[in-house]
């Protein structure tokens, strides 16, 4: 065929397409008659000129698009197919495009096989509007169930687009899509391009991505019933029923999510999970085991086929495969290293391969693995190829070595050269960072290293393109230098920086500098850090010389003290503390509190070392991987713990608020704690209620959020009779019921009880309920409601008022510190009880602690405790951005850290949500009090089945997460500790 | 033998007599221009047709002659394009539903305004009353002075009762969109 040459000549044309000669050559579509041939050229610049960005102004893409109208209906196939495509793309630049709805609709259907339908389809789709949609249901619904797969896939994808302007409309496709989706269409015949011949036949393809597209589409119509997407994840998740690889990729991350969301869904998820790991498609398995293994809390049980299966890819010929279950390997290690350790094997064959991102992970995999042994043979290995690869993968592995520096600190020197070595490699700033921030680490918890590591980083900032890097190793010179042997070694390395550099690393040098000087008992250092000060005061720049002069004021201060709070403090408040206050403060309910400012004299002060220690710890656990593989799709990014506990506290002001202007509720005082939402009707129901639990300090109060969704009736005194299971703990107050609920406009029932055995009372309790109302259906003609109703009832589920409604997270900066202060003052209860209800607060607890509670308590020991002084704190903490899998686990939660150095007291650590002030002043003295308390706790944890654990004191931290595991795994009774005190006595 | 010439003819005909043409159908929604395309390009008649969102196009053959017809939506949203699609074409059909004689005032306003377009200066003018078969609908003389059409003097009128459901009087139709075809 003589094509090839002709393309040539047109790519040659194409490359100089200009916009205004096109426009100009546009007048050729209304010539007559239409020369199909030269339109087709000329709508190919045009659609050239679209793809590569080119905007056409409004009123030239309008002028374009009607000259394009003309050419509609052409018997010309390609050209109609043209014509499609570029209708499409001018769709949201020109003006009243709606005018070609009509005429395109003809080419959806038309002959079964004409080549232009999903074009039209397409089309279609992007013209019409939210009002035009229904115009084009029919066409739609039957072009979803056509047997052709390509013009199916264009009507599904087509839906997907329109969902969010007409969902109604659309999701009345759902059987349509349902069909598409079972239906496996392998149609015979070869697979051509479809440019042929302008005769226009639609080439068939027998791909099953029609699947894909319609599993898309009918989780975007379900999304907000969850029992629609498990049934969904069911019937399609059965072998065999789905055939597109795709689409179950889409099934699996489904199918995780829902895991997540629901935590009664977990078990038969996770069987469907393990099922597509054995699935004939690569895909299928990778996304299964990736979605096991990112599993909250997953635990070696559930693990161990994914990482089998990951493990049987390692040996895999193709490097793609190998790569992919390296690098999930490779996240996973970083959460249990142990789970993986039995690929060791396998990888250790890979750290050679020739592919340097294998090597990468593999090399990265095994430090996180492996065994000090195993180190320095690693290093080796790595530094053969470091300057072979790019940066992101050196940051990975620094970050690898800089975990191992804490972990084996008798390895350092080899890690130290390993570091400075590539530390004069080129490199970019985040890589550079990353190798400083190591050496950091190692000056700071490695002391052996110190000297070393100081004299590197001295020779680097000599020759350091990066401002900020500069500026923190001198500070860090600073600080560590004057401790050294041989301080005036470094004043000559920081000096050179104040005549070399910019400014902002000069005021920094002078700083530095001034560390030297202030404090020195060697008069010869004195002076001449004082003559180099002086020099400085010469400097151009304001900030230095402010710098020096203020030094050299402190310098020659009699009294050292003064000098050395100001230049040496090794003190600072505790940040994690000062942050919580800080947002406790700004976010207060109450107006008197802005009334005095922020007092910062009750943040506690913590020295350097307090805080290096803590630092460590982090680090060590610190298991964020780097290179993050992207989260799987339609898994909704869960906010970060920071916004969900902004919001939380959002919430519960906005709810303290419509309860206070109720007298009645008013009356019960403040609202101790609100629940998350409970939704006792599913979201589809004639009428839908959801229950918040307001807990006060002598009262429950139920809100009921009633909303009627069936059109033309109205619901007149509208009750909820709530029923609890133990009469003898609550005594119903009163009942408020909601006065009218018109279609869609929920309205609130409060229903209040009172705790019999007043305020000290935990009482927990299961709700029968049912709504009692008056239905009313209104008049068409006058849009009143009749005059006569009819009373009648319905049944809502049932919910729990549990241990868990009463627990607020708390806020604490240091565990032990607080635990040995109740120590003194409380009480000490050991009880074994029978873990029976277990699962009933590991669903509860979630949504009230989640991640935020977990982290408060980072890597601290935990007690069940129950403090009776401390103000209910909300939950914060920066450190909430932990991942997600934890080291112990109790009830599925992730409540439960190692104890700090396998020492002291564990525990589960909680406080009561009670009006604690008033209480404690009422008891005033009484040791009663306490012991009162233990029992409330006692009935309480046995009723919620909360696992506690104590005495794992002495052993390590591998050992005392395997207790945990074990405990929760084979619900064996466990010891409870538990300490209660009322510091006010 | 003889059919075999004819075909010939045809052919040449065709090939170098071929004349394209274009004409233009507006009017007020419900009126019947789809309906009447549709017969006029040899289609069946249908009592549910859809509303037609934006235009239809449909060539309709006669002889060696092709009509090429644009059919315009007659919803008020459309109503601001049916200049747009009237400019240069050889004819303007103008569709007016005789059984709702209410609508007629109407239909009378947006014929003026289309009319007094500079753009369609001398484009002749076609006015077809349409759904003659039914029975309470007015005459061709009644429809002449309630659309005031002798006002109109910069072009050429005409007017005819027509029923696309009977297709009664389709003929005349056609034989006056032929007489611009060679202009
Ligand atoms: N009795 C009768 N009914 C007709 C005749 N012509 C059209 N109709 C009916 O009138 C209705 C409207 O016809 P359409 O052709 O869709 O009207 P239209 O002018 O295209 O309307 P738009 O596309 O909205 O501008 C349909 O129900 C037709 O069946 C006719 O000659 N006689
Ligand atoms: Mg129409």
């Amino acid at each position: 065929m003589s094509y090839g040459k002709k393309d040539e000549d047109a790519d040659l044309g194409l490359v100089k397409v200009d916009r205004t000669q096109v426009f100009q050559e546009a007048r050729l579509f209304n010539s007559s008659p239409i020369q199909p041939r030269r339109c087709r050229i000329l709508l190919t610049k045009i659609a050239l000129l679209l793809y590569t960005g080119e905007k056409f102004p409004k009123n030239e893409a309008t002028t374009l698009f009607f000259g394009i109208s003309k050419l509609f209906q052409n018997k010309d196939a390609s050209l109609r197919q043209m014509v499609h495509l570029v209708i499409k793309e001018l769709a949201n630049s020109a003006e009243d495009i709606i005018m070609v709805t009509s005429t395109i609709m003809k080419d959806t259907g038309g002959s079964t096989d004409a080549i232009f339908r999903p074009n039209a389809i397409r089309a279609l789709c992007r013209i019409i509007d939210a009002t035009t949609v229904q115009s084009i249901e029919r066409v739609m619904k039957t072009a979803i169930v056509d047997k052709n797969p390509s013009v199916s896939s264009a009507a599904l994808v087509s839906s997907y687009h329109l969902l969010p302007i007409a969902k109604d409309v659309v999701k009345r496709w759902q059987s349509e899509t349902q069909e598409a989706a079972a239906a496996s269409k392998s149609s015979s015949g070869g697979y051509s391009l479809g440019f042929s011949s302008s005769a226009g036949n639609l080439p068939m393809n027998n791909s099953t991505m029609t699947q894909y597209h319609a599993i898309g589409l009918l989780y975007q119509m379900r999304s907000s019933d969850r029992m629609a997407l498990v049934k969904m994840v069911q019937q399609f998740g059965a072998a065999g029923v789905v055939k597109s690889p795709a689409a179950l990729t889409m099934l699996v991350r489904l199918a995780a999510q829902l895991a997540e969301e629901d935590a009664s869904l977990r078990k038969p998820m996770m069987q469907l999970l393990d099922g597509w790991l054995r699935h004939k498609s690569e895909m299928v398995n990778f996304e299964a085991a990736k979605a096991i293994c990112d599993m909250r809390d997953v635990t070696d049980a559930e693990v161990n086929q994914a990482v089998h299966v990951l493990q049987l890819f390692l040996t895999s010929p193709r490097a793609v495969t190998k790569f992919a279950a390296l690098r999930i390997l490779h996240n996973f290690a970083s959460f249990k290293p142990q789970a993986v350790n039995v690929c060791n094997p396998d990888i250790e064959l890979l750290i050679s391969n020739s592919n340097r991102s294998i090597a990468t992970f593999a090399i990265t995999t095994l430090l996180k693995t492996g065994n000090e042994a195993s180190v320095d043979r690693l290093m080796k290995q790595v530094s053969g190829f470091m300057s072979e690869i790019t940066d992101e993968f050196k940051i990975t592995i620094v970050e690898a070595i800089r975990t191992l520096c804490l972990k084996f600190p008798s390895k350092q020197a080899g890690m130290l050269t390993f570091l400075s070595g590539i530390l004069r490699d080129e490199g970019g700033y985040d890589f550079k960072r990353a190798v400083v921030e190591s050496m950091f680490d190692l000056i700071k918890f490695v002391p052996d290293s110190k000297e070393d590591a100081l004299a590197h980083l001295c020779e680097f900032i000599e020759d350091c393109e990066f401002t900020k890097l500069a500026v923190r190793i001198l500070h860090l010179i600073g600080l560590e230098g004057p401790k050294c042997s041989n301080p005036t070694k470094y004043i000559r390395y920081i000096y050179n920086r104040v005549v070399l550099e910019n400014a902002i690393v000069r005021a920094a040098a002078v700083t530095a500098l001034a560390k030297f000087g202030v404090g020195q008992k060697d008069p010869d250092v004195k002076s001449s850090v004082r003559v180099l000060l002086t020099r400085c005061l010469d400097d151009v720049d304001d900030e230095v010389r402010d710098r020096a002069a203020l030094n050299l004021k402190l310098m020659s201060e009699e009294d050292d003290d003064m000098a050395l709070d100001f230049v040496k403090n090794e003190s600072m408040f505790s940040l994690p503390t000062f942050e919580h206050q800080l947002v406790m403060y700004v976010t207060s309910d109450d107006q008197a509190a802005f009334e005095s400012p922020f007092d910062i004299s009750k943040i506690p002060i913590v020295t350097r070392e307090q805080a290096d220690a803590e630092d460590r710890t982090k680090k060590l656990t610190a298991t964020a991987p780097t290179l993050k593989a992207p989260k799987a799709g339609p898994t909704k990014s869960s906010a970060s713990s920071a916004e969900a506990a902004a919001s939380a506290s959002a919430q519960a002001q906005r709810y303290a608020q419509e309860l206070s202007e109720i007298p009645e509720i008013q009356e019960f005082g403040a609202v101790l704690k609100s629940s998350p939402i409970v939704e006792l009707t599913e979201a589809e129901t004639e009428y839908v209620v959801n229950l918040v639990k307001h807990i006060f300090k002598e009262h429950i109060v139920l809100q009921f959020e009633v909303k009627n969704t069936l059109p033309d009736t109205v619901l007149e005194n509208v009750s909820v009779v709530a029923t609890p299971s133990e009469e003898d703990e609550l005594e119903e107050a009163f009942i408020m019921e909601a006065a009218r609920l018109a279609t869609d406009e929920p309205g609130k029932v409060y229903v209040a009880f009172q705790k019999i055995n007043g305020e000290g009372a935990l009482p927990v309790s299961t709700f029968s309920n049912v709504l009692k109302f008056t239905s009313k259906e209104i008049d068409p003609s006058t849009g009143e409601p009749e005059a006569e109703g009819y009373d009648d009832e319905y049944e809502i589920s049932e919910f729990d008022l549990t241990g868990s409604d009463y627990i607020i997270p708390t806020f604490a900066s240091n565990f032990s510190h607080l635990w040995e202060q109740i120590g003194a003052s409380g009480e000490e209860a050991e009880e074994t009880l029978q873990l029976g209800g277990m699962k009933s607060i590991a669903g509860k607890q979630r949504g009230d602690m989640g991640t935020g509670h977990a982290n408060m308590m980072d890597h601290r020991c935990h007690g069940a405790t129950r403090k009776d002084t401390l103000p209910p704190a909300r939950r914060w903490d920066r450190r909430a951005r932990q991942p997600k899998h934890t080291y112990a686990q109790i009830a599925g939660q992730e409540r439960v850290r190692r104890p700090r150095g396998g020492h002291g007291p564990d525990g589960l650590f909680l406080q009561i949500g009670r009006d604690d002030k008033a209480h404690g002043a009422k008891r005033g003295g009484e040791r009663g009090g306490a012991g009162d308390c233990v029992g409330g706790m006692n009935r309480f944890s046995r009723r919620c089945g909360i696992l506690m654990q104590q005495e794992v004191a002495g052993k390590s931290r591998r050992g005392c997460n395997d207790y945990l595991n074990s405990c929760t795994n084979t619900m064996s009774s466990v010891s409870v500790s538990q300490k209660s005190s009322s510091l006010v006595t | 033998m003889a059919g075999l010439f004819r075909k010939v003819y045809d052919w040449l005909m065709r090939t170098f007599w071929a004349l394209e043409m274009e004409v233009t159908m507006v009017g007020l929604q419900n009126a019947g221009k789809t309906s009447l395309l549709r017969v006029l390009a040899g289609g069946e008649f249908t009592l549910d047709s859809i509303p037609t969102v934006g235009f239809n196009m449909k060539r309709v053959q006669r002889g060696h002659v092709t009509l090429k017809c644009w059919d315009i939506g007659g919803q008020p949203r459309f109503r601001n394009m049916w200049e747009r699609y009237c400019r240069g074409v050889n004819a303007i059909v103008f569709i007016v539903d005789i059984a709702e004689p209410e609508l007629i005032p109407q239909a009378k306003e947006e014929l003026h305004a289309l009319m007094s377009n500079q753009t369609l200066l001398e484009i002749p003018l076609l006015v077809l009353g349409n759904k003659s078969d039914l029975p309470q609908r007015m005459s061709v003389d009644e429809l002449i002075d309630e659309l005031d059409l002798k006002s109109i003097r910069d072009r050429e009128v005409c007017c005819y009762g027509i029923s696309a459901k009977e297709e009664t009087n389709l003929d005349a139709v056609v034989q006056f969109l032929m007489k611009y075809a060679n202009r």
